[in-house]
């Protein structure tokens, strides 16, 4: 994880997005500002279709907004090219989904290489950094395992440990405990709190779990596609800085 | 990305639908086969027919008494006969180098206990040697003008491959027996007849049928044995050279009209290879059309598979697989599919040719075609084969590398 100094590591200004359904238009977003330090652990909160969703799939490159601007490592994202943008997601960003989304015929090790793959990163450090994050996420004994073999909560590990495979600057978490049990679940917050912690992760999670938002630095309380409030989290890091963005 | 994880990324997705992709496989194998034992076929059997044409001089055109044997002028009765008048008429012709006449016929040839039916070609032997220059015998020596009683057997006739030892061998004795109408006080009566010949030579092989499965008697002894009363069935013109050939055949068929036919080896090879090049070309292109139906069954595959795996795609896309990247992944798999069935369709159609060989009627009698595949026919298959499958991947292929990551992440 690299630390970019004082500078914000997420900046978005007048961030909207419109969907056209039929003759209706759906405004997703509809300005929202934001700024996120590096190192920081931010969740972001709110009822259905209030747009966190659409807003994580914007930082991370993976939609476009209808107008704004989001700046990450003040590089407006919104300009690049879908080649810029790929390669954008490669080395910046580890997506971590609620589903998992890992291939089923595919090993565990495979899984968690495929980024450094398209990346043209070599087999040998391939398998070296394989071996290392899935010690990490408490997998290192269950390589050649194929998915469907491990639980619910060591798939989700192994998903963690697949955004980390490239050593991305942040990384992204839409509703990551959203199929785990509470156990499970309070695992995978751990997890990711440690990344944070000791690894100076930039993690931004989508929830609806307030236990795990609690733990994160900072709660952005998104409605209606707007930040309503922000607070600090009840037991997120009090030396974590908030920032509120307009 | 290296080529390998390209390739270990593409068959591990084929590998995940196995049965489909072996399905689809088999569809590529069944049209590169078809096309490979068709075009082995067609091989084998233009080499088999310039073979057998081949070993008739360049220089030799063949007079027969009707234009066509088959069609309405050869059902008119159109007939020259063929008679020692014919020969010397043809003699006086300008750049005819030899005219040999020959009577044929067939019969059952005994040899001890032993029976086989076979062709006999009565003519002057010592002129053999301008219709097939080839020709040369294992032991023994042609039969003079003047003997009855002497016979030249073919090397298939003298060495049967369904025998262990030789049916004859030189000097020995052998009977010809063959059936024939004659009115017997103005009754027809179909009458047995058998004469004895002395094997006085036997001809090494020449890979003609039209040579090796003959037994060749005097001109004189075919003239009487099969009653033939100096009406030849053939003549055997032997020209200045193979450039004067069209000038004699323009001369005897002026002399004789429409009435005679004329023909050469050469003339007839072209002929029979045009038309087997039509009808192997026909088979080819059925083949073909099985090889199209091969492509339609990849890009059904493969969109399946992009249908099935958009969330597998959304995910490679989001972790920053560019659109280049995906579109090579799918095309690798119909690339494999592609490749694969070409090279197990060119082993099943070679395999097929020859078992086709073996099923089929012309392979199991005296005539054998040995199936022969020319390596820029193989190669052009194979290539089609992949050019097809890459092709027919190109369409799923595109629709999988432009699918919006977000969109295809949502997808259930």
């Amino acid at each position: 994880m690299t630390d970019q100094g004082e500078g914000f590591a997420i900046e978005t200004f007048d961030l909207k997005k419109t969907y056209e359904m039929g003759l209706v238009t759906v405004r997703a977003l509809n300005g929202v500002n934001l700024k996120i330090r590096h190192g920081e652990m931010v969740s972001i909160v709110g009822p259905s279709g209030s747009g966190k969703s659409t807003l994580l799939n914007m930082l991370g490159a993976l939609d476009t907004p209808t107008s704004g601007k989001i700046l990450v490592d003040e590089v407006d994202i919104t300009r690049l090219g879908e080649r810029a943008l790929s390669k954008f997601r490669n080395k910046k960003i580890g997506f971590v989904f609620q589903s998992y989304n890992l291939i089923e015929r595919s090993k565990v090790a495979k899984n968690v290489e495929l980024p450094a793959i398209v990346a043209g990163t070599p087999k040998k450090l391939r398998n070296e950094r394989v071996h290392e994050l899935l010690d990490l996420v408490g997998l290192g004994d269950k390589v050649n395992r194929k998915p469907h073999a491990l639980s619910g909560g060591e798939q989700q590990r192994v998903a963690i440990a697949r955004a980390l495979m490239n050593e991305p600057a942040f990384i992204l978490a839409d509703e990551p405990t959203g199929n785990l049990d509470s156990k499970t679940g309070q695992e995978i917050e751990n997890l990711l709190l440690r990344l944070n912690q000791e690894k100076n992760a930039t993690i931004v999670i989508v929830t609806h779990n307030l236990e795990l938002a609690e733990g994160t630095g900072r709660i952005i309380h998104l409605r209606d596609g707007v930040v309503e409030k922000e607070r600090t989290g009840l037991w997120g890091h009090k030396d974590q800085v908030i920032e509120r963005g307009n | 990305m290296t080529v390998l994880d390209l390739v270990g990324l593409s068959f591990g997705a084929l590998r995940e639908r196995r049965l489909r992709s072996g399905l689809t496989v088999l569809m590529v194998v069944i049209g590169v086969a078809l096309m490979t034992s068709i075009n082995g076929l067609g091989g084998g059997m233009n080499n088999y027919i310039s073979e057998q044409l081949g070993t008739l001089g360049a220089n030799v055109l063949i007079v027969t008494p009707s234009a066509t044997t088959f069609g309405p002028e050869a059902q008119s009765g159109l007939q020259t006969k063929l008679t020692p008048q014919t020969v010397r008429t043809i003699e006086r012709i300008h750049g005819v180098k030899y005219v040999i006449p020959s009577f044929t016929g067939g019969g059952t040839l005994k040899s001890g206990s032993e029976s086989k039916a076979v062709s006999i070609l009565g003519m002057d032997q010592s002129k053999v040697v301008y219709i097939a220059p080839k020709a040369s015998f294992e032991s023994g020596s042609f039969v003079s003008s003047g003997d009855s009683g002497g016979i030249v057997l073919g090397y298939s006739i003298a060495h049967p491959s369904n025998l262990d030892k030789p049916f004859a061998t030189t000097g020995q004795s052998v009977f010809v027996e063959f059936s024939t109408v004659e009115n017997q006080g103005g009754v027809e009566k179909l009458v047995t007849k058998r004469k004895a010949f002395q094997v006085r030579g036997v001809l090494n092989e020449l890979g003609s049928q039209q040579i090796d499965s003959v037994a060749f008697i005097s001109l004189a002894a075919a003239n009487t044995l099969f009653a033939k009363n100096s009406v030849y069935d053939t003549i055997y013109v032997v020209t200045d050279g193979p450039d004067g050939n069209d000038k004699v055949e323009a001369s005897i068929t002026k002399f004789y009209g429409k009435n005679i036919g004329v023909i050469s080896p050469k003339a007839i090879a072209s002929t029979i290879n045009e038309v087997m090049g039509t009808f192997i070309g026909f088979l080819s292109a059925i083949a073909a059309v099985s090889m199209f139906v091969g492509a339609v069954g990849i890009i059904t595959t493969l969109y399946t598979s992009v249908m099935e795996r958009t969330r597998e795609i959304g995910l490679l896309k989001a972790i920053g697989y560019t659109r280049e990247t995906v579109l090579l992944m799918f095309l690798t798999e119909s690339f494999a599919i592609g490749l694969l069935g070409g090279l197990l369709g060119l082993i099943f159609g070679i395999a097929g040719a020859y078992a086709l060989i073996g099923i089929l009627p012309f392979g199991a009698g005296a005539i054998s075609i040995t199936p022969w595949f020319r390596p820029t026919d193989l190669a052009q298959v194979f290539l089609l084969a992949c050019a097809l499958s890459i092709t027919a991947g190109i369409y799923p292929a595109w629709r999988a590398s432009t699918l919006s990551p977000i969109t295809a992440l949502k997808k259930e």
